[in-house]
């Protein structure tokens, strides 16, 4: 069966200048969610806006339902892909109240059609109907851009990070319906964002861009568990790399934390020198335990802590522990790490 | 392919509106009759330094009228000023060559002035007392009277729009007021306020009605005498090229000045409205009158003069065919109105969406019809359709076309046109300036077409900035007078034309009936324009 969307060796240009070279991914089945994670300006917008035809490709392929959007020598018009796209910036028409800007994106399509007024109780656009773009916040904005694309009935549907501008306290809530909508009318959609919780929340599958090149493109859980660069893992800041040695085909050795047995994802010869990826939830606290270090930094994330220990050989290590953990520890106390230390998957490069 | 199509409109467009301009440029290069060698020995030099000293005086008098009135009405509130808010603009009403017979008028021999004295203490020498308004003198303060709302109109909405936080800063810094205005306030405002000198200095050199009035000898009137007497055209196009030259010099200079600065800050933040500061006593005195000395000088006393005489001499009213002027000016207002709206619209189109360099090279040069003065562009039309006529049209054995462009409505409106380009043009350019290009990629992205995009989107949207350049252009073509004045067919009239030939035929009593209808239906537009000229972030 042939994919439902298709980048195929892509590289994508801004004035001339080599954004994203060779990038190629596919979206198998109608309906699914595509996020592409990256740092700021390095070009995950223009990858959206090739796709929607804003941009043209100057070399590679996108194709959708098995017709070539773009190619070197094909272009199709924005106006004539049916491809939905949401600015990360408000582009509402300024002129038009709110109802009007969603309602004139109606648009013809085979696939189920969202109730418009479900879609703007969702997301709970309901007061501001009445109002122009200028008298609305930049959260309200976006909500109100993320309708009138959801309601022109797209065959793909782009958000350029759709809820940067919406408060913290709204924003799961908004994830959540979001996906709900998405799932529900079966659209297709490619979601562009810097934030690596909403991008495995909301995608079925999640591409990391960095360095001018989709680095990484799998499920989420296989993005975060088992990166597949130095790079990547740097990216998503969920780790450190600690200098370790293979020492057999499950366990490897480490200066400050002794023998770490597990499964290799990728096998690698016994004796060879690696950085392993250590994550914050690897490791298990234990007071009983002799094996101590120093702890440096405590970061207080809600449902839990992360300590940052520091072992005599100058490595910082991150331990998640639950919030309700019977004590805390404070900056300079000693910590236990339980022994024997095993790691259910070992990344290592 | 679509894109292409209105490529192509706006190119042809902006080609159409250059051409003339650069037939000024290339004629420099012609060969001049005697008149050059004559004039060269005799008045050329004086035509030179008459129009630097017009140019200079203007620009100076503009300068202190525009910024001291926008500086009052937008940081003080005293009695009135929300009036002389708008009031100020309504001198716009008034053509330098209008404010220049009222002048005259008043303090001539035997004048209004005359007349007042005699009325208040009875029979007297009063003439040798009574200063006399003419030549440069005269001529400076016409146009400046005339113009300085240009000055007013910039240096306002900028002042308007500078930031609370640099003027608070100032006074967290400990700056005087007057501190506060010369370092902060002021250069902040520099552009803008060179923007409304550079439109009054292209006005001030282009004036054509006042200058003959007070036979002043600048270039424009030795174009206008190279082309009447001499049927020396080059000749004409070489001095109009000094002209375009002065005002190019001192644009570059202020320009190349200005180096790297930048005169306002991108902020995320809202806009803090400025608060005005109230003024009581002895200041709002002041102010008051500065203000309202300033309105009746440029607008109260012109209009009282005309409406004097007017009353004075009711047999010039009933000699006039009002209703027929009307509706000429209107006819001529309304045509070319439209032709202008439609053409610019098409060409900032075709400029949006293409964006080509090319394009934008070739708009840029076809606004810079606004300064070349309307003689040359008059000048110019006939004598490009007399060559056109000669060598293509009677060379392929067709009737002769020049009764079509020549002494016709149509060609008025073809040369009103390229005059008027860039009012048109940069009207609805700063609408569009307003609207994120993200605007028509959503529509693209909802389904719209180019051309819907245009309908349904840019057109709504453009409504008001629409309405204003409509107005604007109907101001500029009521008041209008050179164009109007070689090119009008026979027996076609307007206000304007109507007010110069009596003013010329030294009939002044006769011209205050036109003149007065040509500042009631020019002070209307200004109304209908004052929200939008005057408009305020908040409104």
């Amino acid at each position: 069966m042939n994919n439902f969307f298709e980048i195929k060796n892509a590289t994508f240009k801004v004035s001339g200048s080599e954004k994203v070279k060779n990038v190629s991914f596919s979206i198998k089945n109608e309906g699914d969610i595509v996020c592409l994670l990256g740092p700021s300006g390095i070009g995950k917008t223009t990858i959206l806006r090739s796709i929607a035809g804003l941009e043209k490709i100057s070399q590679g392929e996108i194709i959708l339902k098995e017709k070539t959007l773009s190619s070197e020598k094909t272009h199709i018009e924005p106006e004539d892909r049916k491809i939905a796209l949401s600015f990360q910036e408000n582009s509402l028409f300024p002129h038009y109240t709110i109802e009007k800007n969603i309602k004139l994106s109606s648009r013809n399509s085979n696939r189920d059609q969202i109730n418009i007024n479900e879609l703007i109780k969702i997301l709970n656009l309901e007061n501001i109907l009445n109002k122009f773009p200028h008298q609305i916040s930049a959260g309200e904005a976006q909500r109100a851009s993320l309708a009138r694309s959801l309601n022109s009935n797209p065959d793909l549907l782009l958000l350029d990070e759709p809820l940067s501008n919406v408060d913290q306290s709204f924003k799961e809530e908004i994830q959540v319906k979001l996906k709900q909508i998405l799932k529900k009318l079966k659209i297709t959609t490619i979601i562009v964002t810097h934030d690596s919780y909403e991008a495995f929340y909301l995608g079925d599958k999640c591409g990391v861009i960095l360095d001018k090149e989709l680095k990484q493109f799998d499920d989420p859980y296989n993005v975060y568990h088992f990166p597949n660069s130095e790079k990547v893992v740097k990216f998503l800041n969920r780790g450190v790399l600690i200098p370790a040695k293979v020492t057999s085909p499950k366990s490897l050795e480490n200066e400050d934390l002794g023998v770490i047995t597990g499964n290799f994802v990728n096998p690698v010869e016994i004796g060879t020198n690696v950085k392993l990826l250590l994550q914050p939830e690897d490791l298990q606290h234990d007071d009983k335990s002799n094996l101590k270090f120093d702890v440096i930094d405590i970061k207080f994330r809600g449902t839990s802590f992360i300590y940052t220990l520091k072992t005599s050989s100058e490595n910082l290590l991150p331990v998640f522990v639950h919030s309700h953990h019977v004590h805390q520890h404070e900056i300079n106390d000693k910590f236990g790490i339980r022994k024997p230390i095993h790691i259910e998957h070992i990344v290592c490069f | 392919m679509r894109i292409n199509t209105w490529y192509i409109s706006s190119f042809l467009i902006s080609i159409i509106v250059v051409i003339p301009i650069l037939t000024v440029f290339s004629s420099f290069f012609e060969d001049t009759s005697n008149y050059f060698e004559i004039l060269k020995e005799t008045f050329f030099i004086e035509y030179i330094f008459n129009s630097l000293t017009l140019l200079i005086g203007v620009m100076f008098l503009t300068f202190i009228l525009g910024v001291g009135s926008a500086y009052i009405v937008s940081f003080y509130e005293f009695p009135g000023s929300n009036f002389f808010k708008w009031a100020l603009i309504l001198s716009f009403a008034v053509p330098p060559y209008i404010y220049a017979y009222s002048l005259f008028a008043f303090f001539e021999n035997y004048g209004t002035a005359f007349t007042i004295l005699k009325f208040l203490f009875g029979d007297g020498n009063y003439n040798q007392h009574i200063p006399k308004f003419s030549g440069m003198f005269g001529l400076i303060l016409s146009i400046s009277f005339s113009l300085f709302a240009y000055v007013y109109i910039l240096a306002r909405s900028s002042f308007l729009y500078q930031s609370q936080n640099l003027i608070e800063l100032g006074k967290n810094l400990g700056f005087s007021k007057f501190k506060c205005f010369y370092s902060i306030i002021l250069p902040a405002a520099r552009p803008a306020i060179v923007a409304g000198l550079s439109l009054v200095a292209m006005e001030t050199l282009a004036e054509f009605g006042a200058v003959d009035f007070f036979s002043v000898n600048t270039l424009t009137t030795g174009i206008y005498n190279a082309w009447i007497a001499f049927d020396d055209l080059a000749f004409a196009n070489r001095i109009s090229f000094f002209l375009l030259l002065f005002i190019f010099i001192l644009f570059l200079t202020e320009n190349l000045s200005r180096k790297k600065a930048r005169y306002h800050l991108e902020s995320k933040g809202g806009f803090k409205k400025k608060e005005k500061t109230k003024i009581y006593g002895l200041k709002a005195y002041y102010a008051f009158s500065f203000c309202f000395i300033l309105f009746f000088l440029s607008f109260l006393f012109p209009l009282s003069q005309m409406l004097y005489w007017t009353i004075k001499f009711p047999e010039n009213l009933y000699d006039l065919n009002i209703t027929d002027l009307l509706l000429n000016t209107l006819y001529l207002v309304f045509l070319s109105s439209l032709v202008l709206i439609f053409f610019a619209l098409i060409s900032n189109y075709g400029n949006r969406v293409s964006n080509k360099k090319i394009l934008n090279v070739l708009s840029t040069l076809s606004i810079s019809g606004y300064a070349i003065p309307g003689v040359i562009l008059a000048i110019a039309f006939i004598t490009f359709i007399a060559w056109f006529d000669e060598n293509i049209i009677k060379t392929l054995g067709f009737l002769s076309i020049k009764k079509i462009f020549i002494g016709s409505v149509l060609g008025l409106v073809i040369v009103y046109f390229i005059r008027f380009y860039s009012l048109a043009f940069n009207g609805i350019k700063s609408g569009y300036e307003k609207m994120n290009i993200s605007v028509d990629e959503s529509a693209y992205l909802l389904g719209y077409s180019k051309t819907k995009t245009f309908l349904n989107i840019h057109i709504p949207y453009l409504r008001n900035s629409l309405l204003f350049v409509i107005i604007l252009v109907s101001l500029e073509i009521v008041r209008e007078l050179p164009i109007t004045l070689i090119l009008r067919p026979f027996n076609f009239e307007t206000f304007a034309t109507t007010a110069y030939i009596s003013a010329s035929e030294d009939l002044l009593e006769a011209a205050a009936v036109p003149s007065l209808c040509l500042i009631i239906i020019a002070s209307f537009f200004i109304l209908l324009t004052s929200k939008y000229i005057l408009r305020e972030r908040s409104e």
